[in-house]
Order: structure tokens, then C-alpha cells, then sequence
């Protein structure tokens, strides 16, 4: 078929460094033939950059392997742990205490969800939790860790795991991937931005030294600046602060104990809630606040009254805006990072996030000309996304009993979107969790937030009434003990990280907090 | 939240035919005692039903299956043949292709097989094994080795809808479901609920639930305040014609100025559906006028419409018979757990109506390559097409062949790639993606798959071979 083409594109920007920046060259130096594209990095040492989000979730490992990183290299290089899941202290109540774990509860049976049967175990059981038929969950509090087995058959499969780690370590880690892939990394302020007088594409960027770097596709990959999405080409935030109204981080790293915990920790506060995030050399702490109802050195205060190790260097704070960019991508400017849109990370996306915005393009990587239709489908996808993950933090904050603070006050009784309230209240009826297609998070992490945090079901679904409640029992039980036996053997967490990838490093002082 | 120990709760089934039977069978497997299953069915054989079609798509059978009609039963107690799916041929603005079933198609050097076609500028159905056996007549089940190219051809099946109705039959009968033959006379309001049914024979029966499953009647639907939307109408007529075998595994749609023809190969019977514009006269004696539409909401207050009453739809693909199980599909998963049913009832609607517009939409693209159309069939059909999703849809298609699909549609991705390429559209753009891989390399590959696929089909049995060869074997682990 003769094909009129237009023409291919031949030199990408990027602008800004970081987790977004390099992540972003990363990516695409290991796709595209570096004879046909080239690609160029503009940073600037001038400017620090935030490493977000240095608690992920399992997506990463594709993210790695696509890049063909091994494993070992990388939890060496980015002082990296494993992590579990999260375990979420005073959040549905104060006192309270539960963790979301990577993979599923239990087994599915009969093509009934696990939760259905458990939910009926506990009413002749009722000090059971779901987390007990968890694997990642039993290790996680126990300490430990193990690979998970590929054989569907061993109770093993069903660990699920993905990473703590330095997230300016993973940049500098990734910056020397790129370059080896021929990606040019250009040292420069942007000075000015030049747009084409008709079309409005940017054509090239001045730096302070002088250099002009012109290119036919811009990444945008400079933060909360967003210096071409916003700055240049005026596209506007939708703003979701009334429902997630944290803007503020103070972030501080601490010394370790000898033990490394597999979970991250997030404990709610007054007014926000504090991460803990361990790592090889020393743990990352961060308190995110809503800062009109609590002021700086409140939010300090409290931050360093939680640590649970000597504080390294002092906190360093962080203002933030909740929400996304109308348009993720406009003209030939792809925001990706926080230059494109922002959500706390309580459920650790922040990398994540990162990543839809650059998979997503590679998918649809256009040509020269990035029709229209490319741009748009590219940003439904990317909105949808952040929605979806936005829909379940806010979950954490609605669902909750606190009453000892105008900032739960406010959470707990406001509006939230209608998708939420339906799924809310399907789960409250009768246990049910209705998943969307392509949604990040899983049936199980539904389950494990909203019974984590007092949504029980009013009662069981019809359909498991008919199961004998004897052989739930017993198939809940030998579960459990498969379970209890297979943690029994794993070595802990430390140790196993001791001889699978222990970077040797001693903790740096100094340095602030991880993010 | 306790055991269930009280007395069982009962639920309606009202409607013997289709929707009917299979709603009542699965429930009573689904639900466990604490559930009283009561069908109540009008005296005498259900009225035929023409417009679920003959077509069922692979779905289908996990879904009898559940229910206890298994395959074997359907091909040996029934004329039930196999379908690749449905060749459509002279359609206006394209001339003919064939829509089949089939697993997700494979990549080569991961990219979709799609970019690969359209850089070279090929047609797609070469390279799907079931669109070639269906034109070939040929048929054989799919193999579990995913490497065997004939996994990919998945099947459904061709059927009267009254035979399957008759051998759920006898599997309600065999149930717990309490069966209650005998008409209608009134269905009792209270505060917007479903009170009571009384029957002819002076029964009156109660119950926390309605199931309405009484076609264009919709007889209880309606007394709770259901309102069934037109969106247009057609006239439909049915005829059946002996035969020795079947035909081929596939069935045909035939388009012509006025209107089109379906035909379905049963074992022993060719069975026809005429459909025309509806002013346009009775061409079957049997014809009929049938409005096309469905309910604003299929779930009104503790009363739940399922097939027919909830939704009419021109059979032109599978789409009806798609319909009525995802409508059991979806009660069965939302059965309410106690009397207050806002929150099942809100989900139930909204899924009703995105399954309604998908597969709308679905139909709306087949008519979208008819231009200035002047016959009245053609006409209606073409004349309300506009929706975002497809826009959406054929735009992005159209561009660089990027499929955009929406939560759980009733047709998948195969699906689409097929109809789009079926009515001619081609991306204008293939994916850059391919740029890493030498056309050459691709064309290789391509020539190679398309080699291996004529080799395995001409090795495959004619269908009436097959279906003879499959009732034998049958009948013998029958008598084993």
C-alpha cells in the first residue's frame, strides 16, 4: 500500500532531570535506535530535584526489566530493599493497625473472591483477619523475605514484592544507562523557550550558557515548575486539593536499627500522616500535612518526635499541588513527572505514575507530525489513570472513624467522587468489589483498604451460602498453615538481602530526606 | 452477619421461554438454600422468539456449561453446528468479509500483528486460522497447546433458540425451582415495589424479588414503572429449510437494497432471518414488526428485566444472545443480600447501559461505510450513529491502527480489528513501533504464518465430517 508519511521525528528533548527525566531517557534510549533519534538531557546541577517517591509498587520490575537492569545491580546501586506492602497505623481509627500487601488474600475457589469466603470464616471466627491468609502480609510482619516460586503450585507464587530504594541513586543509576545508550546530557538553565509562530511547537530551548538545543518533541520533566507545559504553552491544573488537601512535606532520613523492615509504614497523624521508608543505609522518614491546619514547625516537631533512629542532616521541606495537568501532552510537549500531574505518595505510585506517562507514549509514539488523535487518546488514558489512583487515597481518607482533629473532620465527611461512593457501598451490602479493566489496583487491594479501615460487608454474598462453612473452614485452615510454615523458613529480610545484594555501603550523612 | 438459618427467601422467575429457563437455572445453582427459586410460566409452548438470532459466540459455553447444558448435550440432543462466527457478504460499502472468533492474535518481534499487515500492505484474513476454515467449511476443536496455530480459532455455536430452550427444559424440571404453570392476571404495585403476582389458578405469589423474563411483554417490568426507549424499528421474518448435513461452520448475512438475509447450517436445517426497513411489507409470511431499544433502566425497584424485556436487539452479530447472559451474568453476581436494593440496582443499571452502548456501537460502525443510503432499511440504520466512544474508536483506528477499548465491552479487540479492516478502513499511518523491525524480516514472517495456516486448514475435516465423527465418539463415552 504506498503510504504518504510524514516525516519521522529525529531529536527529543528532555528537559529536567530527576526520577521523571531519567526515567524518560532511560526508557526511550533503550527503544529507539540511537542513529535515527537522538536524545538529549538538559539538567541543571543548579537546581535540586525532588526524588520522589522512593516506595514503589511490583510495576516497577517491568519497568526494569524492560530496560534489561538485573535485579541485584540495581538494589546495589540505589542501596534498595524489598517491601511487601504497607502497613497503616491509625488510619480507619486511632490505635488501629493494618497492612495492604502486594498480591492476593488467600485462593479464589469456584470463581468466588477469597474475601467472600473468608468473610463468612470470620463469622464463626471473629478475631480472624484477612491479612492472616496473606503471604506478603505474614512475611512482612514477621520480618522476612523470600523470591516468590514460579511454580503456580507452591504456596510461595503467591508473594508479590517491589522496592525502597534511593531515588536520586536510581536517577544517577539510570543517567549512566542512558548515556551509555547514547542519550546526550547537556549541563544548562533554560533561559528562554522559542515557539513556532504558527503552530505554537516549541522549536528549541536556550540554556545560560549560551547553547540553543532545538528538537522536534520536548519532554517536559521539571517538577512542579513545570517551565513548557505551564509556563510556555499555558496548559491549566485541575486542582483536587478539597479532596486531598495535604500540600506539604518536611522529609528527613534517620539511622536504621539492625533489623530492615519489608513494609513501608504510614502512620496518620494530626493532620496528615508520616511515611517510613527503610533502606539498605539508613531510613527515609517524611510527614505530608495540610499547611493550613498545621504550621511548620508543628509538622517538625512531630516528625522528629517519630523517628525511630538518630536524625541524619535536618528536614527539608516540600510544597506540593494535588491534581493533573488538563493536558498531559500538548503541542509537541509531553509533561511526565510532576510537571504532569501529582498525588501524594500514600499508596507509593509516585514512580509508578512516571512510568504509565512514558509507556503510554511509547505505545502511541508518534510521528513528526503528532496528529491530534494521538494527543488525545494519550490523554484520556493518562487522566484516566491518575483518577483511578486517585479515587483509592482517597479511600484512606474517608474511610475513618477519627474524630480528633478538624483535618478528619474534614475527610471524613466530605463529598467524594460518585465512583467511589458506589464502590463504597457495593462493598458495605454485600462484600462485592467490582474491578474496572485496566485498574492498577487489584481486587485484593480494595478488600484489604476497606476492611483494614471498618467497611465491613452488612453481610455475605447469596452465593457463598451455599459452600458448607465446615469446609471453609478447613480450606481456610490449611491455607493458613501452609502459610505460617512456608514464613517459617524464610530467612529474614536482612539476611537475605545480606547475600543477594548488599551494596556495603555505610549510612551517608548529610544528605536530607529521601525525597 | 449470621449463617443463613431462616426461611429461604423467594425469587421470581416470570417466563418460561429462552431468558426464562436459563435465569431460573442459574440461580437455583447459584444460590444456595437460603433461596426459594418459583418460575411461573404461561400454559403451552413458548411463542418463537426470532429475534435472539442463531448465533452464540465462544463465550457461550463456559456459561451453558455452568448452567448443566454441556456441549455434548447440545450437539447430540440438538442441531446445534459450530461457528467460526458470520461472513458478511455484498455489505454496502465494503462487499464482504468474514467477522470470526478468534484469540487474541499473535505479535511478531512483539509488535501487533496489525501494524505488520498494514505496513505491507495486506489483507488481514489470511492470517486468521478460523476465518480461513469457515471458508473452507471446515471444522475441528481447538487444541490446549498454545503453539498449535489452530488454539487460535475459537468458536461458538449456530442454534435455535427453541430447541435450547426445551432442553433447559427438562433441566429446570430435574432442579429445585418450584414451577408454576399459569397465566398472569395481575401484578399488585406497593410504594413502587413488586407486591405480589396473582395467577389465573388464584394464586398469589410473593417474593423479595421479580425476575421479568417475559420478552416484548414485559408484563411486570412495566407495572414497576419500566419504560422501554424505541430506537427504531425493523420487520423480521423466520423460515426453515431441511437439509442432509450442515453447512459450513460459519454463518452467512447476505446484504441486498432492501434489507438483509441471515442463514445459519444447523445439523439438519438451514434456518432464515429476513430483516427489512419496516414499512417495507411482509416478505416471510411469518414477518413481523419488532422494535428495537431498550429499557432507560432494567432494574426498577425489586423488579430486574433480563433478555427481551430489558433489551431488543437487531440480530446481526451474536450480540442478543451476548445480551441475555451478561444480564444473568450480572444478576448473579449482584443478587441482593437483603430487601434494600439501591446500591445492586444503581450498579446493575449502570453496567446494563454501558453493555447496551457497546454493543450499540459495535452495530452503528457496521452501518457507518453505508453512504447516502436511500432505501428505508439502509436509511434507519445509518441515521443515528453518532457516539464519542466511536468516534473515538474509528479515528484512532484510522490513524495508526490503535485499538481504544473501554471497560468489559462485549466485543473485544479481535473483534473490532476484524470489522474495522472488514469495511475497509486502514490506518493512514502504520506504528512507528515497526521502524526497528526490516520489513523484510516481517514480510518473512508474515508469509511463513500465512503458509502454516493454509497447510493446517487444509488438513482440517469438512464441519459435517467432523460434527459426525464428534456424535459418534460422543455416544460412545455415552454408552462407556
Amino acid at each position: 500500500m504506498p503510504e504518504t508519511r510524514p516525516p519521522a521525528i529525529r531529536q527529543i528533548v528532555i528537559v529536567g532531570g530527576g526520577s521523571a527525566g531519567w526515567m524518560t531517557a532511560a526508557a526511550l534510549s533503550s527503544l529507539l535506535p540511537a542513529d535515527q533519534v537522538g536524545i538529549s538531557l538538559v539538567e541543571s546541577e543548579q537546581i535540586g530535584t525532588i526524588g520522589v517517591g522512593e516506595a514503589t509498587i511490583p510495576d516497577i520490575i517491568n519497568f526494569n526489566a524492560l530496560l534489561g537492569i538485573p535485579e541485584t545491580d540495581f538494589l546495589k546501586a540505589t542501596n534498595g530493599t524489598f517491601k511487601l506492602g504497607i502497613r497503616f497505623l491509625n488510619w480507619g481509627g486511632l490505635g488501629e493497625d493494618y497492612i495492604h500487601p502486594f498480591g492476593q488474600h488467600g485462593v479464589d475457589m469456584n470463581g468466588i473472591d477469597f474475601h467472600q469466603f473468608w468473610l463468612r470464616y470470620k463469622a464463626d471466627h471473629p478475631g480472624s483477619t484477612i491479612e492472616e491468609f496473606s503471604l506478603s502480609a505474614v512475611a512482612a510482619k514477621s520480618g522476612k523475605f523470600t523470591m516468590p516460586d514460579a511454580n503456580p503450585r507452591s504456596v510461595l507464587s503467591q508473594l508479590r514484592y517491589a522496592y525502597h530504594f534511593d531515588a536520586t541513586a536510581y536517577a544517577a543509576y539510570l543517567r549512566n544507562y542512558a548515556e551509555q545508550r547514547g542519550v546526550q546530557r547537556i549541563e544548562g538553565r533554560v533561559t528562554e523557550v522559542h515557539q513556532d509562530a504558527q503552530t505554537g511547537n516549541i522549536t528549541a530551548i536556550d540554556l545560560d550558557n549560551g547553547q540553543s538545543v532545538a528538537g522536534d518533541l520536548f519532554f517536559d520533566c521539571t517538577g512542579f515548575h513545570g517551565l513548557l507545559i505551564e509556563k510556555t504553552l499555558g496548559v491549566p491544573f485541575r486542582d483536587w486539593s478539597h479532596w486531598l488537601p495535604c500540600d506539604t512535606a518536611q522529609a528527613v532520613a534517620c539511622e536504621r536499627g539492625d533489623a530492615i523492615l519489608p513494609y513501608t509504614v504510614s502512620t496518620a497523624k494530626t493532620a496528615g500522616w508520616q511515611w517510613r521508608i527503610p533502606t539498605q543505609h539508613r531510613t527515609g522518614n517524611g510527614h505530608i500535612y495540610a499547611s493550613h491546619l498545621l504550621s511548620d514547625d508543628e509538622a517538625i516537631d512531630s516528625l522528629l518526635k517519630d523517628l525511630d533512629g538518630d536524625v541524619i542532616g535536618s528536614p527539608r521541606k516540600i510544597r506540593f499541588r494535588t491534581g493533573h495537568r488538563a493536558k498531559f501532552w500538548e503541542k509537541n510537549c509531553v509533561a511526565v513527572g510532576l510537571s504532569g500531574g501529582f498525588l501524594e505518595p500514600l499508596e507509593s505510585t509516585s514512580l509508578f505514575l512516571i512510568q504509565e506517562g512514558i509507556s503510554k507514549f511509547i505505545a502511541l509514539f508518534p510521528a513528526a507530525d503528532m496528529p491530534s488523535v494521538v494527543r488525545d487518546e494519550y490523554n484520556r488514558q493518562l487522566v484516566k489513570k491518575f483518577e483511578q489512583v486517585r479515587d483509592f487515597i482517597i479511600l484512606h481518607y474517608k474511610a475513618t472513624t477519627r474524630d480528633d482533629s478538624p483535618f478528619w473532620n474534614y475527610t471524613r465527611t466530605m463529598d467524594i467522587p460518585d465512583s467511589l461512593t458506589d464502590r463504597i457501598e457495593l462493598f458495605r451490602e454485600a462484600g462485592r468489589v467490582f474491578r474496572y479493566e485496566d485498574e492498577l489496583f487489584s481486587k485484593p487491594s480494595w478488600v484489604a483498604v476497606m476492611m483494614g479501615q471498618n467497611i465491613v460487608p452488612k453481610s455475605i454474598d447469596p452465593i457463598v451460602r451455599t459452600v458448607d462453612p465446615a469446609g471453609i473452614t478447613r480450606s481456610l485452615q490449611s491455607m493458613k498453615s501452609a502459610m505460617t510454615s512456608a514464613v517459617s523458613n524464610m530467612q529474614t529480610h536482612r539476611a537475605f538481602l545480606e547475600t543477594y545484594a548488599w551494596s556495603g555501603k555505610d549510612a551517608e550523612r548529610g544528605a536530607g530526606g529521601e525525597r | 452477619m449470621g449463617a443463613s438459618t431462616g426461611k429461604p427467601r423467594p425469587i421470581v422467575v416470570s417466563g418460561g421461554g429462552l431468558a426464562g429457563n436459563l435465569a431460573a437455572i442459574s440461580l437455583a445453582n447459584s444460590l444456595g438454600q437460603g433461596f426459594e427459586i418459583i418460575q411461573i410460566m404461561e400454559p403451552g409452548a413458548p411463542p418463537e422468539d426470532l429475534v435472539y438470532g442463531h448465533a452464540a459466540d465462544p463465550e457461550i459455553y463456559n456459561f451453558l456449561r455452568r448452567a448443566g447444558l454441556g456441549e455434548p448435550a447440545l450437539i447430540l440432543a440438538t442441531g446445534t453446528s459450530f461457528s467460526y462466527g458470520t461472513e458478511y457478504r455484498h455489505w454496502p460499502g465494503s462487499g464482504g468479509w468474514m467477522q470470526c472468533h478468534h484469540a487474541p492474535f499473535p505479535t511478531i518481534a512483539g509488535i501487533p500483528l496489525r501494524h505488520h499487515i498494514t505496513r505491507a500492505g495486506l489483507a488481514l484474513e489470511p492470517f486468521l486460522i478460523s476465518a480461513q476454515a469457515a471458508r473452507a467449511g471446515r471444522f475441528a476443536h481447538p487444541p490446549s497447546d498454545p503453539d498449535n496455530d489452530l488454539s487460535g480459532a475459537e468458536y461458538g455455536y449456530q442454534f435455535d433458540p427453541a430447541e435450547w430452550t426445551a432442553q433447559l427444559d427438562q433441566l429446570v424440571a430435574g432442579s429445585r425451582v418450584r414451577r408454576i404453570t399459569s397465566p398472569i392476571v395481575e401484578v399488585a404495585i406497593e410504594d413502587g415495589l413488586v407486591s405480589a403476582i396473582q395467577l389465573e389458578n388464584g394464586q398469589t405469589v410473593t417474593a423479595d424479588l421479580f425476575i421479568d423474563a417475559n420478552g416484548p411483554s414485559r408484563r411486570i417490568i412495566e407495572a414497576a414503572g419500566g419504560r422501554f426507549r424505541t430506537e427504531r424499528t425493523i420487520r423480521a421474518g423466520l423460515s426453515v429449510r431441511e437439509t442432509q448435513q450442515p453447512g459450513p461452520p460459519c454463518l452467512t448475512i447476505e446484504a441486498d437494497a432492501a434489507g438483509w438475509t441471515s442463514k445459519a447450517h444447523l445439523q439438519t436445517a438451514e434456518r432464515m432471518i429476513r430483516v427489512g426497513a419496516d414499512d417495507a411489507g411482509a416478505e416471510a409470511p411469518s414477518a413481523v414488526s419488532i422494535a428495537l431499544g431498550e429499557l432507560s433502566e432494567a432494574w426498577v425497584g425489586n423488579c430486574v428485566a433480563i433478555g427481551h424485556a430489558a433489551s431488543v436487539i437487531e440480530p446481526l452479530t451474536p450480540a442478543p444472545m451476548i445480551m441475555l447472559r451478561r444480564d444473568i451474568e450480572r444478576l448473579l453476581e449482584l443478587v441482593p443480600a437483603s430487601a434494600g436494593m439501591t446500591v445492586e440496582r444503581r450498579e446493575f443499571n449502570r453496567r446494563f447501559l454501558e453493555d447496551v452502548e457497546h454493543i450499540r456501537i459495535f452495530h452503528d460502525a457496521l452501518f457507518l461505510s453505508v453512504s447516502a443510503p436511500e432505501e428505508p432499511y439502509w436509511q434507519a440504520a445509518a441515521a443515528s450513529t453518532e457516539n464519542a466512544k466511536l468516534q473515538r474508536k474509528i479515528s484512532q483506528f484510522g490513524n495508526r491502527g490503535i485499538l481504544t477499548s473501554y471497560d468489559l465491552e462485549p466485543f473485544n479487540e479481535e473483534d473490532w480489528t476484524i470489522a474495522h479492516m472488514g469495511l475497509g478502513r486502514r490506518p493512514e499511518h502504520y506504528d512507528r513501533q515497526i521502524d526497528g523491525l526490516a520489513a523484510a524480516e516481517s514480510d518473512q514472517a508474515l508469509a511463513r504464518m500465512k503458509q502454516s495456516i493454509r497447510q493446517l486448514v487444509s488438513k482440517m475435516p469438512p464441519h459435517n465430517v467432523y460434527l459426525n465423527r464428534f456424535k459418534q465418539y460422543l455416544r460412545r463415552q455415552n454408552h462407556a
